[in-house]
């Protein structure tokens, strides 16, 4: 290669670079001379929306929306509006064919994109929604996008069965994380019978510690019996588990299986008695509490240290529960 | 021999000098080039992060394990009250700030004590790792999540340590006290850990340069970009950094550095370690290198990951003095643990850290400055001893600089795309600019700063050459 070469190669990259640099100089420029007028395009949009939400005449615009701008406003006004209203935005963005972009979004060949349009989906939550969701989260090739359509159907209460959810994800083929806990949470108030059943499945012990822990988000008192039972198994992880829900469901009637596991010989499940005992407002509780300051382990003592705070101060709350090592 | 073959000796040694600088040179440059193509895929091919923090509040606010915030400080007196308002205001559902007064000499410690209403407390140390001594703990009546130590003078590192000591979290943030962490920044650096199935030890951030910017209350009102050259050309810097090189080497699973002014951690795993080494001047390049070592040497799966979207501003140094001991430093604390960790060099046990990562950072920090150094000295010797055709030099320095600015303007595009933290089309022409000019003399005194950083490496300096800082009401 000579020198001219080089020279030539070089004035061609030059070129290339400026051009490249100065077309993106014009593309922010450009978005910034139109700044305002999009922003009056979307007060419109969002203006017209509401008019319409709210039942009166709207004159709609004397140049048509693109369907972009319209989906960005409805996305906006959605977090807004609450019930009946919010419902009907998304009837109406539907029958204004938004809904049409975004299922076609949905199957895109990029996961990136079809995630986005899960969240849109999400948003909408009709019934073609959620039957495209339920499409994805079955179907789906990336196990991102079926971990987004799960998260989808969770928010709008449209999650199947747990034990459909668990083989549909492969939960329990795999390491679980918090994303799955959370998914059988958000199950627990639907399903905690089926979740209950669950807990005769030839499980591994960490599997089931995940249900258990489940049920204290199903807001019912009643399966406060199961938690106790759990209480009572050989695996420290089932049994401070159930020591979590409890404290979740924040009924008195667990109060003295709670109060026992103190006394429990693994100190990660002490722990989490005495984060329960907190949670739960134990009063009873404090003598125990009190001799759990000199335990061997320096978790307990910490924790059980924490637990007298809140109690002498009659200071329980569920923020205490997330925080055990 | 004849003077004629000594002369000809003599040429075609320097040429071939010539020659093996410019393939070294070469060499980096192409590194850089694949990593930007890396990036560019990483960043084609993800998923969108949630645009607003509400939104992450929404999907993690349940999920997000508590956070400790360690804050070490060090003279910062006239804006600790404000930094840690700042903190304390982040979006995260729980999260404790500990703030470690490292002996300052000014009253940062009082600052706080009237600024959040503390009082002395006791709190029991979990692992002592600072090697200092811990002079008083305080706990704020006001923020029940405000906790303060005070100690003696140990540096950073050991101000880290102490406060990991004392932090109770499975998670923990460690910052610079003069840094800004956008609101959402802690939320996003928890995200990846909600995914996890225990296999991730560690996430990173990316850095920019707060000089330009409008900060107030702590806060940052209003991005910008300086008009000063100097903090200018460290925006490119970073840019090239923090969104091709970290993307690109967190995708392939050879991230080796964590920046101390944003990291986030889990707490037993820095334990497990034993926190930061204290003798280093390049202490969070170090730490980061020590956990893969701990990690591999244990046969155990790990990850570390670093995210983009999680931005932490902090400021440059203004001007060339301040460079200069900061660039020293980093090439220093850089020999420092490539030494310390030498025995993982080539060797297969430590998979593609040490086949990969490690022999990176040699082609970039033990070759790669003397190699450039070198070039800049010997291509007009072979100039004038006619062995080079100037025009034929000339044109592969166009060449060069051309790849270098091509570098600079990728990141710049991917900033543009995807992150879009410059507020301008304006300030994107400074930063585009800068990318140009940087080659004429700032590269340059920059590779002289690394020299004095591998002089200092070699007489083992211990010395710390504080960089001189105006301030965040004050930059420009």
């Amino acid at each position: 290669m000579t020198a001219l070469h080089v020279i030539n190669i070089s004035a061609a990259l030059a070129g290339g670079m400026t051009a490249f640099f100065v077309v993106l100089l014009y593309r922010r420029w450009n978005q910034e001379a139109t700044a305002e007028k999009k922003r009056d395009i979307f007060a419109a949009i969002t203006r017209s929306y509401l008019h319409r939400v709210a039942g009166k005449l709207d004159q709609g615009p004397a140049t048509p929306w693109s369907n972009d701008d319209k989906l960005a406003a409805v996305s906006h006004i959605h977090l807004l509006l609450r019930g009946g209203e919010r419902n009907r935005l998304m009837e109406l963005a539907e029958l204004d064919g938004l809904l049409r972009a975004t299922l076609r979004r949905s199957r895109s060949l990029r996961s990136a994109r079809r995630i986005d349009a899960i969240r849109l989906l999400q948003q909408f939550g009709s019934e073609v929604c959620i039957g495209r969701l339920r499409e994805i989260f079955t179907r789906d090739r990336n196990q991102a996008a079926r971990l987004e359509a799960a998260f989808a159907l969770a928010s709008i209460h449209a999650l199947p069965p747990p034990r459909e959810t668990i083989r549909i994800l492969g939960m329990f083929e795999r390491k679980s994380n918090r994303l799955d806990s959370a998914l059988l949470r958000a199950s627990a108030p639907q399903y905690k019978d089926q979740m209950i059943m669950l807990l005769d499945d030839p499980l591994p012990n960490s599997k089931l510690a995940l249900i258990i822990d489940a049920l204290g988000w199903s807001e019912d008192a009643a399966v406060l019996p199961t938690l106790e039972r759990a209480n009572s198994f050989n695996n420290s992880e089932m049994r401070s588990a159930a020591l979590r829900a409890a404290a979740k469901i924040g009924h008195p009637g667990a109060a003295q299986w709670v109060m026992q596991s103190l006394d429990d010989p693994v100190s990660f499940v002490r722990v989490q008695a005495a984060n329960s005992c907190a949670s739960l407002g134990l009063r009873d509780a404090i003598p125990q509490l009190l001799r759990l300051k000199d335990d061997d382990d320096l978790w307990v003592r910490l924790r059980a240290q924490y637990a007298l705070d809140a109690l002498e101060c009659a200071w329980p709350n569920d923020a205490m529960t997330g925080a055990v090592a | 021999m004849s003077g004629t073959e000594i002369q000809l000796v003599a040429a075609n040694a320097v040429l071939y000098l010539a020659f093996g600088c410019f393939m070294v040179v070469a060499a980096r440059n192409a590194v850089s080039a694949f990593q930007l193509i890396i990036a560019a895929w990483v960043f084609a091919t993800r998923t969108r992060p949630s645009k607003s923090s509400s939104e992450l509040w929404q999907r993690y606010g349940d999920l997000a394990l508590p956070v400790s915030v360690i804050a070490p400080a060090f003279n910062e007196e006239l804006s600790i009250v404000e930094a840690v308002s700042a903190l304390l205001a982040l979006e995260y559902p729980q999260h404790e700030i500990i703030v470690v007064n490292d002996g300052s000499k000014d009253n940062t410690l009082g600052a706080l004590i009237d600024g959040f209403d503390m009082e002395k407390c006791e709190r029991t140390q979990i692992a002592v790792l600072q090697k200092t001594k811990i002079l008083s703990t305080w706990r704020s009546r006001r923020h029940p999540n405000l906790f303060v130590i005070d100690k003696e003078n140990g540096r950073k590192a050991d101000a880290a340590n102490a406060g990991i000591g004392f932090a109770r979290t499975p998670l923990i943030c460690i910052i610079d006290a003069d840094s800004i962490i956008e609101p959402d920044g802690l939320l996003r650096a928890a995200e990846p850990f909600m995914h996890d199935d225990g296999r991730l030890v560690a996430v990173g951030g990316t850095i920019r340069i707060v000089n330009g910017c409008e900060v107030k209350g702590g806060s940052l009102r209003k991005i910008g970009v300086t008009k000063a050259l100097v903090p200018r050309f460290q925006v490119v810097e970073y840019l090239r950094a923090f969104l091709s090189c970290r993307v690109a080497n967190a995708h392939t699973n050879t991230l080796l550095l964590i920046s101390g002014a944003f990291g986030m951690f889990r707490r037993d795993v820095l334990i497990e370690i034993g926190g930061y080494r204290h003798d280093t001047v390049g202490e969070d390049l170090e730490l980061v290198v020590r956990i893969h070592r701990h990690m591999r040497e244990q046969n155990r799966d790990y990850a570390i990951k670093f995210v983009p979207d999680i931005v932490c501003w902090t400021e440059a140094p203004a001007n060339l003095a301040g460079i200069k001991g900061q660039r020293s430093r980093w090439q220093q604390g850089a020999l420092e643990t490539l030494q310390r960790h030498r025995k993982m060099v080539f060797n297969p046990r430590y998979g593609r850290i040490g086949m990969i990562a490690l022999p990176q950072m040699i082609l970039e920090d033990i070759i790669g400055p003397p190699a450039e150094v070198i070039g800049y000295l010997v291509v007009p010797a072979a100039i004038l001893l006619g062995v080079l055709d100037p025009i034929m030099a000339l044109a592969f320095l166009a060449l060069t600089v051309l790849f270098g600015t091509g570098l600079s303007l990728g990141s710049l595009v991917l900033e543009e795309v995807q992150l879009r933290r410059t507020s301008s089309a304006h300030d994107l022409y400074r930063i585009g600019e800068a990318a140009l000019i940087e080659n004429f003399g700032f590269r340059q005194m920059n590779l002289l700063y690394r020299l004095r950083g591998i002089g200092s490496f070699y007489r083992s300096d211990t010395t710390w050459e504080a960089v001189p800082r105006v301030g965040f009401g004050k930059v420009k």
